[in-house]
């Protein structure tokens, strides 16, 4: 897919509706975030379009929608965007597991920073099955990966 | 006289405005901002509010694929259940009008012993039939969504039973939707009483798994497994004598002066779509109950408990 502004939003409003999705049970603890790898794919293949302020402001819509606190979020989304954005350059030469190992890493950092700001505001611990999300997470991101939508594609790049 | 060399700003050679660092500051200081107002300050009510309804459609959106489904099941329900439903309905109604009528005789002799004692009357509590959208996006907390709103006249503190007891109770109130935090979350408590000897307690959602926890009871408590939990009614929010739990364990350990008692609830949650939202109790002064005023409201001794409460029937 092209980097450009309408496909950027037009994917964040499909991942968003993947996340509104009447999950349930056991599909709702390993329901992948799937805001959260778009917004990592668009960060890697086009930071000049995508960027932590966008991160922000997707974060900020799942407070909505999840009625969680005001901001925690759109906190956890901004951080992890400037990590992915810090090493942004670098991973356009890995190849693909190395990329994957990495928004790995991101996912469960994410997982992480969402899961202190929710111990501050007086939240239990949850046990191993709150980081079900990030494998399932990366495995979406392997199977996108895997049918050509690779970020280090320069060919469609232009 | 040489002029001291200004320092020279090398031209970026990449355009990509201000450093990710820069960013990063400035919308985590929005967002902790935000954090401290909406969880200390309550001000973003109404933003939160206004905001929900922009997502409404989108709600509404993603949630029609699965109605669909529901829907077609629906329509292509075999011939036979439906029958078969039908007569298990008819009979359940006919055992129910026949309570039914033994209840409004005792109703009416209870509000005559009631006059006749001069104490103050009851008003009615009337019930509004709700439909569960989805159960809470996160898995680690305990609400679910229901389909009615501030536009239908729900008030944040409303109890939501089901038929087979206490759901919960309305947190947060959207234009179209509301927010109804379980009995199982561990910010909600409940006035309870033990239907067999009427000892009053306050239950805790445990917030882990779906079961409650009746703490702060001395060891030498008279409960045992199997008795039945039912609410107090001294908390203005849920009436009396609706089911609550069962007690499914009592441990005694000497090391502990509190018994460890752990209680299942009656409510399916999980089965039920239909959910019945209480008004609030008319004649007590209306107190919007927050989350942690339960235990406090519960702790003031109950000088008259409130007679039984009819649901009337749902629009």
């Amino acid at each position: 897919m092209r980097p450009n502004l309408s496909s950027i939003y037009l994917t964040l409003l499909v991942a968003l509706l993947c996340q509104l999705l009447p999950w349930s049970g056991a599909a709702l603890t390993i329901r992948p975030d799937f805001v959260l790898l778009v917004l990592l794919y668009w960060l890697l293949r086009a930071p000049h379009l995508c960027n932590i302020g966008t991160a922000w402001f997707a974060g900020l819509v799942i407070d909505l929608a999840t009625g969680g606190l005001f901001g925690q979020s759109a906190l956890a989304y901004a951080l992890t965007a400037f990590f992915a954005l810090s090493y942004q350059r670098r991973l356009t030469l890995f190849n693909i597991w190395q990329q994957a190992a990495y928004v790995f890493a991101l996912l469960v950092f994410n997982q992480v920073t969402l899961l202190i700001l929710k111990m501050f505001a007086g939240g239990e611990s949850p046990g191993w099955g709150y980081f079900y999300p990030c494998i399932s997470g990366i495995m979406l991101w392997l199977a996108v990966i895997f049918t050509r939508l690779g970020i280090q594609g320069h060919t469609d790049q232009d | 006289m040489p002029r001291p060399l200004e320092p020279q700003h090398s031209p970026a050679f990449f355009v990509r405005g201000p450093s990710p660092f820069a960013r990063l500051i400035f919308f985590a200081a929005v967002s902790l901002t935000l954090m401290a107002t909406d969880s200390r300050l309550h001000y973003l009510v109404e933003v939160r509010q206004g905001f929900t309804a922009l997502l409404h459609p989108l709600q509404v959106l993603a949630n029609a694929p699965s109605d669909f489904i529901h829907d077609t099941n629906e329509y292509l329900t075999a011939h036979s259940t439906l029958l078969k439903q039908n007569s298990r309905l008819t009979e359940q109604a006919l055992l129910q009008s026949a309570e039914l009528q033994r209840f409004r005789a005792l109703e009416q002799e209870n509000e005559h012993l009631r006059n006749l004692l001069g104490a103050a009357r009851n008003s009615q509590q009337n019930a509004r039939l709700g439909e569960i959208l989805h159960i809470g996006r996160d898995p680690f907390t305990h609400r679910v969504v229901i389909n009615l709103g501030s536009r239908h006249e729900i008030a944040a503190g409303q109890a939501v039973i089901d038929a087979d007891g206490v759901i919960g109770q309305v947190t947060r109130v959207y234009p179209f939707t509301s927010e109804v935090t379980l009995i199982t979350d561990r910010e909600l408590s409940v006035p309870i009483q033990v239907e067999r000897n009427s000892l009053r307690a306050i239950a805790f959602g445990h917030g882990r798994d779906t079961m409650l926890d009746l703490p702060y009871l001395p060891a030498n408590v008279d409960i045992r497994k199997g008795d039945r939990l039912v609410t107090s009614g001294i908390d203005g929010v849920y009436p009396m004598g609706l089911a609550v739990a069962e007690v499914i364990k009592v441990e005694r350990n000497p090391n502990s002066p509190f018994a460890h008692i752990v209680c299942k609830p009656l409510a399916g949650i999980e089965n039920h779509k239909q959910v019945l939202l209480l008004d609030m109790p008319k004649p007590e002064p209306v107190v919007i109950q927050k989350k942690n005023s339960a235990p406090a409201a519960a702790a003031a001794p109950a000088k008259k408990a409130p007679a039984v409460k009819k649901p009337t029937a749902p629009e």
